[in-house]
């Protein structure tokens, strides 16, 4: 599922917190989001689920605009912090809750998660624990396995990699790379952890002051040494 | 100093909450509270002095008053439920250069000097300058006033020190047993009264300016602010890695709302919203007591057959849950708001299943109800009149709130937490749906006779019920109208 981000741009009073002209993230890749902070990463993602209002220009998933049409949340998966996840549901609950919306009976939303245990470490599942008590690290997961239930052909992670172990950082990355092979879904990830985005992405977009910098083709590993210079040059 | 420095971040605080800030109404609504409830208890503090003078003309009005000094403290203990603890509030504070007895000693002063110590005084002031200034001058009056603040301070120590304790764990209220049960006894064993004496002899103590009095009230609030001091020290490190539900022992799956789809999921998500979180849950068993409260009332018939506050307490048994919930509709999704907003349609199912839910809740007042209504204390045709018109045309004025409530309702904070966000709209709302469904009662019965009203408010009922989908379809539309706007005011205030 491409998207398309027509002239977008977003302010905040004076501070232009985004300001794109014409962009098209291709269908079927893994795509890299980087940017210090304030870059406009979130806020990217935010216009891109129709969760801000934008200023000027559109996005459009696939041929929907977001802004006017619901259809493209029937194939849009995302998690981007814990203002996604409803806390007074154990994560089974909110599996199921997330389940019934995408028209999922209990038995599938059971099938789904299946293949997800080993990232869930047995801390997840089965525990009679409310998410507002699970470790944060659990908490990035209930929300990243909530957004892969309705198999979605566009999947969209703000800093998936946050508050994860290094093992539970190893797992995730294994377990976009499966999605994305048995899939073929775009998957937009954001994270500060260049190491991580270069493993995963086969293109790499560098955002600095809300307007994309760099655009890069993840080839032989390039990618990695010119963020790597890029990152030195601004320190 | 630590104390001025501690002074000054939470003013900081109070002043720049977002909930506040932006929210002058909520500003001008507490100042208009405050200010209602001082002339209430000056207007009580004047009817009382001169009751006690005409009733009891054997006895100076304030010794008949100090004789139920107990009765102020009962009420000060229980409303000072509401309010937070030191220990909840030093967090912030342990991480700095600063020793936590220091910050303990700080916030257990600032409860001491806390300006609701004072309120009692808008009562008990003008009662004693009609009462004791006669034989004691304005001298009398002040020695008075600085007791009862005293014995305020001391009550204040003694009701968080229990609330500091229920905190760990609930069974720590039996301590109030064993306490309130003595002194009960040592009042009603027969011909002892040695608890109205004490306190009516500890009143005089006052106005005489007796230092015995004045230094007893004052060792009794140093040793229980001492205790309080110990306690709460060493309930800190419990505090700070409290969780509240830690292992739930029964997860209830409300199987019966799977038939229903989507909106039996939200009317689950709904059951589980109001009974996991403590603002909600507290809430609803206070709410269920007053209407338990007020159908004794109306069983009793205390007002009398045909009195405006039967017909009051009875819209009240039926509309009180609606409040509650609709009255928050969006604020408390606002917690989990761009989870719901990824997902299509959410937003109109959610409010469909929180309308159904509302409806079912009606069942419990109407049961309870019925207890007037066997006794006869209550017309059958008036409490379904109520219930029908609560079920429309209130519940769908409540539902409108779900396109202009855009601040986030905390889940778990109590009920005086600093960051309660009634807008205008909900405080405009709440007034009418308690009051115009009386005016349209009392319109309509002018017309017809009370059993054609209530039949008339029925069929109104009934209309807006039928109509639900259509209503509530076009709030959803006018929600996303303006989601961007509501959900940026949600983030801000999370």
């Amino acid at each position: 599922m491409e998207i398309k981000i027509e002239q977008l741009k977003k302010c905040y009073g004076s501070h232009v917190a985004l300001d794109i002209d014409n962009y098209t993230i291709p269908e079927g890749k893994i795509v890299g989001l980087v940017g210090n902070n304030g870059a406009g990463k979130t806020t990217l993602f935010r216009l891109i689920l129709d969760l801000l209002k934008a200023d000027q220009g559109n996005v459009c998933i696939g041929d929907i605009n977001v802004a006017e049409s619901e259809k493209w949340k029937d194939y849009t998966g995302a998690y981007m912090d814990e203002s996604f996840l409803i806390d007074y549901l154990t994560p089974e609950e909110y599996f199921y809750f997330v389940g019934k919306m995408c028209g999922l009976d209990k038995a599938t939303v059971e099938e789904r998660t299946a293949p997800y245990e080993r990232f869930m470490n047995g801390e997840i599942l089965g525990q009679k624990k409310l998410i507002r008590n699970l470790s944060a690290g659990n908490k990035q997961k209930v929300g990243i396995v909530a957004a892969l239930l309705n198999h979605p052909q566009l999947l969209i992670l703000d800093e998936p990699f946050n508050f994860l172990d290094p093992s539970s950082q190893s797992a995730l990355k294994h377990l976009l790379r499966n999605y994305h092979e048995q899939t073929q879904a775009t998957i937009l990830v954001s994270s500060h952890n260049l190491n991580h985005t270069v493993d995963i992405s086969s293109k790499i977009i560098l955002l600095e002051h809300g307007k994309i910098a760099r655009d890069i083709e993840n080839v032989d590993g390039n990618a990695e040494m010119e963020l790597e210079t890029y990152f030195e040059i601004n320190d | 100093m630590l104390f001025f420095d501690i002074r000054k971040l939470q003013k900081l605080d109070a002043k720049r909450s977002p909930m506040f800030e932006k929210n002058r109404f909520a500003k001008l609504l507490t100042y208009f509270m405050v200010a209602f409830w001082a002339a209430y208890l000056i207007f009580f503090g004047v009817v009382l002095s001169f009751a006690f003078m005409e009733g009891c003309p054997n006895m100076e009005p304030y010794h008949v008053l100090n004789q139920g000094l107990i009765i102020f403290l009962i009420l000060d203990f229980l409303i000072r439920f509401l309010f937070p603890t030191p220990i909840q509030a030093i967090k912030p504070f342990m991480l700095l250069p600063v020793p936590k007895r220091k910050v303990m000693s700080v916030f257990l002063i600032q409860s001491g000097l806390s300006g609701f110590n004072f309120f009692w005084l808008f009562f008990f002031v003008p009662f004693g300058l009609i009462t004791i200034t006669r034989f004691y001058g304005l001298t009398g009056v002040l020695g008075y006033s600085i007791g009862i603040w005293l014995l305020m301070v001391f009550n204040s120590y003694w009701s968080m020190l229990i609330k500091v304790l229920v905190r760990q764990k609930f069974l720590y209220i039996l301590l109030i047993i064993p306490v309130y049960g003595a002194l009960t006894l040592i009042e009603f064993l027969p011909e002892t009264g040695w608890l109205s004496t004490f306190t009516m002899n500890l009143g005089e103590g006052f106005i005489l300016w007796n230092p015995a009095a004045f230094i007893g009230i004052l060792i009794a609030i140093l040793i229980m602010g001492y205790i309080n001091y110990q306690i709460q020290l060493r309930l800190i490190y419990n505090e700070l890695s409290r969780k509240d539900d830690l292992n739930i022992s029964h997860i209830s799956s409300y199987s019966f709302f799977d038939r229903y789809g989507n909106v039996g999921e939200y009317m689950r998500l709904e059951l589980k919203m109001m009974f996991r979180n403590k603002t909600p849950k507290s809430q609803f068993w206070m709410l269920l007591v007053c209407v338990c409260m007020f159908v004794a009332f109306l069983s009793f018939d205390i007002y009398g057959e045909g009195s405006f506050m039967n017909d009051f307490m009875c819209l009240y048994c039926y509309i009180v849950f609606g409040i509650m919930t609709l009255s928050q509709v969006m604020a408390i999704e606002g917690n989990y708001i761009n989870g719901l907003m990824v997902r299509r349609e959410t937003i109109f199912n959610m409010l469909r299943a929180k309308y159904y839910l509302q409806c079912i809740f009606l069942v419990l007042p109407f049961v309870l109800c019925l207890i007037p209504v066997f006794l006869g204390k209550l017309p059958l045709l008036m409490s379904l009149g109520y219930l029908f018109f609560a079920m429309g045309p209130v519940f769908a004025c409540m539902l409108q709130l779900a396109v202009y409530n855009d601040k986030t309702m905390p889940l778990n904070v109590g009920l005086m937490g600093k960051r309660q966000n009634n807008n205008k709209y909900q405080s405009m709302i709440t007034i009418a749906a308690m009051f115009i469904p009386l005016v349209i009662n009392r319109i309509l019965t002018g017309i017809f006779d009370q059993e054609t009203a209530s039949i008339v408010m029925i069929v109104m009922g009934l209309a807006v019920f039928f109509t639900h989908r259509f209503w509530i379809y076009n709030i959803y539309q006018r929600f996303m109208k303006r989601r961007y706007q509501n959900m940026e005011n949600f983030r801000n205030t999370r």
